[in-house]
């Protein structure tokens, strides 16, 4: 193979392309859609963030602002946390409109995070959301798929094959040649709209390092993406007698890519794998509780024994000699039970959902479309486990402010008092100021990058298959 | 003639692989439908069942002389009620709860629960009969048209009508008859078949339904007709179709979406959020009387009742701060309600102009899965969660036993969103766009009929 013959084929592709009626129409198109989109979807994520951090600031100041009190009242007063989008999700909005935004969190129990994009939208919304990713992942693909349905199979047709290789071209010349001439020309769209989106990137999330890598490698992914499409494009158009049938293979493949294999995937995954309903979830969660026992009741065998045990070790009679407030003591061990069993069924939850994904995810190594889709919410932030990182942490922000304050009852409040309306049952309010703030950290770019190995790796494969394929292609098929 | 083309069509397999397509994907699809309406079937049973055994767990564990602790524990559940129609069309019955169980205590700390689900299964959407109707039944209309003309030409065989049919126009009008009147009763055949699978009742619902699917695909014959007979190539053609497809089906409804989201964003969820929470958490704080002057108010028939003088706590106190956190965040809850609304007529405006928006949403609105359904459901739980209320205020303050409410008569209700057919709104937008394409298809083109090959 030799390189200067590939570079002309490059050349002899793009300036064909260009010189085309249609194109400059299809690349301004494109690119208009996806300024919009990304544009509109950065506009929205900067509401957001503000809406976030000013909600954010409101609730540390409602937070520290209540008065002396006794700390249990202050547990169930309790927190809100919100979730605050990743930098690039204006990129790739991933599932980030499926999960909740805001989180109420109190002492006892664990409640849903809520005000998902979709619990507040119209049916719109399912016909899916405009993107930067939307427009690279499926609709240039489309646009190049027309492009070069043709670029061997219309040549073949006007008897032009047959002179390219009586003059000495080889089938990996001519293969490679011309996926990178379609490539070149898909840099049309896919550049802009990369370039535009590192620049806003750069005014969501400053200069931080995270953002960085996680653009460097989605710029990459992508750029494999859009090789193995043109790649595919010409090899189909090679194997395939006449462009018509090399058109219909291709448009087959991208309906099955985009938008049948990834629905069948889900409707495997809900077959094979069925998750409970919410309500079928918490009835588990409080049968296990309410079997485990009732702090509440005095004659509840868990708690008798747990009482008689505490006497014994601080060789006292009763609680009111106990060198700490009982109430307290009871409610740091009913929380410390009720939150393992919650987060143990959650945990089995989230094994299936797991599972779910993996049918899904799997898919990747026959479907291009799904692995760079995966790949791009996971650099995104907007993938699910960039979701459980943020619920996760709210949960354990959650029982840390349940067991401070019961651990400040238990330090500052007398045994003999009945109610938490006593006046000698109120803390000082600095102990409120002196609990820190919800502040969550991002996934590590690390943990994004083992969540879209799969994936990654499917990308990879199809990259090197395909190249594979134009390399070794001698003469499967006639070049009249 | 009509007969050979029949026998032509019979014979050609693209078409009748056409066919077995949408037959497999729309059957799978009904299957999929089936199993939603099983899943949402059995959490609404347990709906039932977990307000039974909130009932009696409480009954056992809490003394009788204590109704107000009795009703701060136990939860009325109240159901959405699906009707069969929205297996065809799940819509947003997957983002929402099928069912809420709600104590007494402050709603919007309740009402706003998400519901378990994959959110990536969410974002990969559902295989339902609307999806196959809406996206995949014009693909194939497409295929089966876009080169009814151009293959006559560009396979030579035009000429040979030319020269043998009296009216060589009347021989594409019935080719496309042929391709209409299949896919169409493809299209009723598995409607039917859903009707009978899914045991949908026929209703007014289904025939909108079934109006709606007709004359959607009726808008792709007709603006394939259009095409056609603007006379260009094979390939043409099916760029010119499959773009319509692809601004109709993807870059339209996602564009609108984000006009609609960034028109109207939310924050006031936040709000209300807030306001409901300080609302009843800072009177704990804060001195009795207000709370109480504020509740008798609103309800001025708890007049008589009074917390007693001195009392660190009492029920009738409690609920009246509870109920306050639901006061305050009123004002907020209602803007938010506003903004849904507002959200929903401009989606349902904007989609009179895209045959597939009107068509999904039309396909939600009558199987009653859409934005609208659910706030009609959180203003049945409004209602329901005041009348469980004013039900049990006046037995808590005056301190009734426990055992003086018959709880064998507490079950659950029903919401049935019984909503009429608007027949306007639903046929006509997308009769006058099919309209429309004919009478601009019977302007242009047709020349092409006499053109040499």
């Amino acid at each position: 193979m030799r390189p200067s013959n590939v570079i002309l084929f490059l050349k002899h592709t793009f300036t064909e392309l260009w010189k085309r009626p249609g194109t400059k129409w299809a690349v301004g198109l494109l690119n208009v859609l996806a300024f919009f989109a990304v544009i509109t979807a950065y506009g929205q994520l900067r509401e957001q963030q503000e809406t976030v951090n000013d909600y954010r600031q409101e609730v540390r100041e409602r937070w520290e602002s209540n008065p002396d009190k006794h700390p249990h009242r202050m547990a169930h007063y309790g927190y809100v946390a919100f979730r605050q989008p990743y930098p690039l999700s204006f990129f790739d909005r991933g599932v980030d409109s499926y999960v909740g935004n805001a989180v109420f969190l109190e002492a006892h129990r664990q409640n849903t995070v809520n005000f998902s994009a979709a619990s507040l939208s119209t049916g719109l919304l399912r016909f899916g959301e405009l993107s930067g990713a939307l427009v690279l992942q499926a609709l240039l693909p489309l646009l190049i798929f027309f492009w070069g349905f043709s670029i061997v199979a219309g040549e073949r047709e006007d008897g032009k094959l047959r002179l390219v290789f009586a003059q000495g071209a080889t089938w990996p010349e001519v293969i490679l040649g011309k996926a990178a001439g379609l490539f070149s020309a898909a840099l049309l769209v896919s550049l802009p709209t990369l370039f535009l989106t590192g620049v806003l990137l750069f005014f969501a999330a400053g200069e931080s390092f995270a953002s960085l890598s996680r653009f460097g490698l989605l710029l990459l992914s992508y750029g494999v993406y859009l090789s193995l499409i043109c790649l595919l494009t010409v090899w189909v158009s090679a194997v395939r007698k006449t462009a018509k049938t090399a058109l219909l293979a291709l448009i087959g493949c991208w309906l099955l890519f985009v938008l049948v294999l990834p629905k069948v995937s889900q409707v495997a995954g809900q077959l094979l794998y069925p998750s409970p309903s919410k309500i079928a979830f918490d009835r588990m969660v409080e049968e296990e509780i309410l079997k485990q026992g009732d702090s509440h009741n005095p004659d509840d065998p868990y708690f008798k024994h747990l009482k008689d045990s505490v006497l014994a070790v601080h060789q006292v009679s009763s609680t009111k000699d106990l060198p700490f407030n009982y109430g307290g003591f009871i409610m740091r061990e009913g929380e410390k039970l009720s939150t393992l069993t919650f987060r143990d069924h959650e945990r089995r939850l989230l094994a299936r959902y797991e599972q779910q994904h993996d049918i899904v995810q799997r898919t990747a190594l026959f479907n291009p479309y799904v692995a760079i889709k995966y790949v791009s919410m996971a650099l995104a932030g907007t993938d699910f486990r960039a979701y459980r990182a943020f619920k996760d942490q709210a949960e354990s922000y959650r029982y840390e402010l349940a067991q401070t304050m019961n651990e400040l009852q238990m330090e500052y409040i007398g045994n003999n008092i009945k109610t938490s309306a006593d006046k000698r049952a109120v803390l000082d309010r600095s102990h409120w100021h002196d609990f820190p703030d919800f502040a969550p950290t991002p996934l590590p770019f690390t943990d994004s990058f083992r969540a879209a190995g799969l994936a990654l790796f499917s990308l990879c494969l199809w990259f090197v298959g395909l190249t594979a394929l134009a390399l070794f292609l001698r003469r499967p098929t006639s070049v009249i | 003639m009509i007969g050979f083309l029949l026998k032509d069509f019979i014979r050609s397999r693209s078409l009748l692989a056409g066919i077995a397509i949408l037959l497999l994907t729309g059957l799978t699809s009904i299957y999929v439908g089936g199993l939603f309406l099983e899943r949402q079937e059995d959490t609404m049973a347990q709906t039932a069942t977990a307000q039974q055994e909130s009932i009696a767990h409480t009954l056992s564990h809490v003394a009788d002389d204590d109704l107000g602790l009795f009703l701060y524990y136990v939860r009325f559940g109240l159901v959405n009620e699906l009707p069969r129609l929205a297996g065809l069309s799940v819509g947003h019955r997957d983002v929402h709860p099928a069912a809420q169980n709600v104590n007494i205590r402050n709603l919007e700390e309740q009402r706003h629960v998400s519901v378990l689900r994959n959110p990536l299964y969410q974002l990969l959407g559902n295989l339902d009969f609307s999806f196959v109707l809406v996206f995949l039944f014009p693909l194939v209309i497409i295929a089966f048209c876009f080169n009814l003309f151009s293959e006559e030409r560009e396979g030579g065989t035009w000429s040979l009508v030319l020269s043998q049919a009296e009216r060589p126009e009347l021989v594409l009008q019935q080719k496309l008859l042929l391709r209409f009147a299949a896919v169409q009763l493809t299209m009723l055949l598995l409607l039917a078949a859903a009707v009978l699978y899914l045991r949908i009742p026929p209703d007014g619902y289904l025939l909108a339904f079934a109006t709606v699917a007709f004359l959607y695909l009726t808008f792709w014959f007709s603006l394939a007709w259009l095409v056609v007979r603007l006379g260009w190539s094979s390939s043409t053609n099916a760029l010119a179709l499959l773009l319509s497809w692809v601004m109709l089906t993807i870059v339209l409804p996602g564009a609108l979406n984000a006009l609609v989201v960034s028109l109207y964003p939310v924050p006031e969820a936040y709000e209300a959020m807030l306001e409901s929470r300080d609302g009843y958490h800072n009177k704990w704080d804060e001195a009795k009387a207000p709370t109480i002057a504020r509740f008798k108010e609103i309800y001025p028939q708890f007049a008589e009742y009074e917390h007693p003088e001195g009392a660190s706590f009492g029920w009738f106190w409690y609920y009246a701060m509870q109920h306050l956190g639901d006061d305050e965040a009123a004002p907020a809850t209602a803007a938010m309600r506003k903004k849904l609304e507002r959200r929903n007529s401009l989606s349902a405006v904007a989609g009179y102009l895209f045959p597939s928006v009107h068509a999904q949403l039309s396909f939600n609105t009558l199987s009653r899965t859409d934005l609208r359904n659910y706030l009609a459901f959180q203003d049945k739980l409004n209602e329901f969660h005041e009348a469980k209320r004013l039900e049990f205020y006046p037995q808590i303050f005056a301190e009734n036993a426990v055992s003086t409410v018959d709880w064998e008569v507490q079950g659950t209700d029903y919401f049935q969103d019984a909503r009429r057919v608007n027949w306007l709104a639903a046929v006509l937008p997308l009769l006058l766009a099919s309209g429309l394409l004919l009478l601009v298809s019977g302007r242009v083109g047709g020349a092409y009929a006499v053109r040499e090959a």
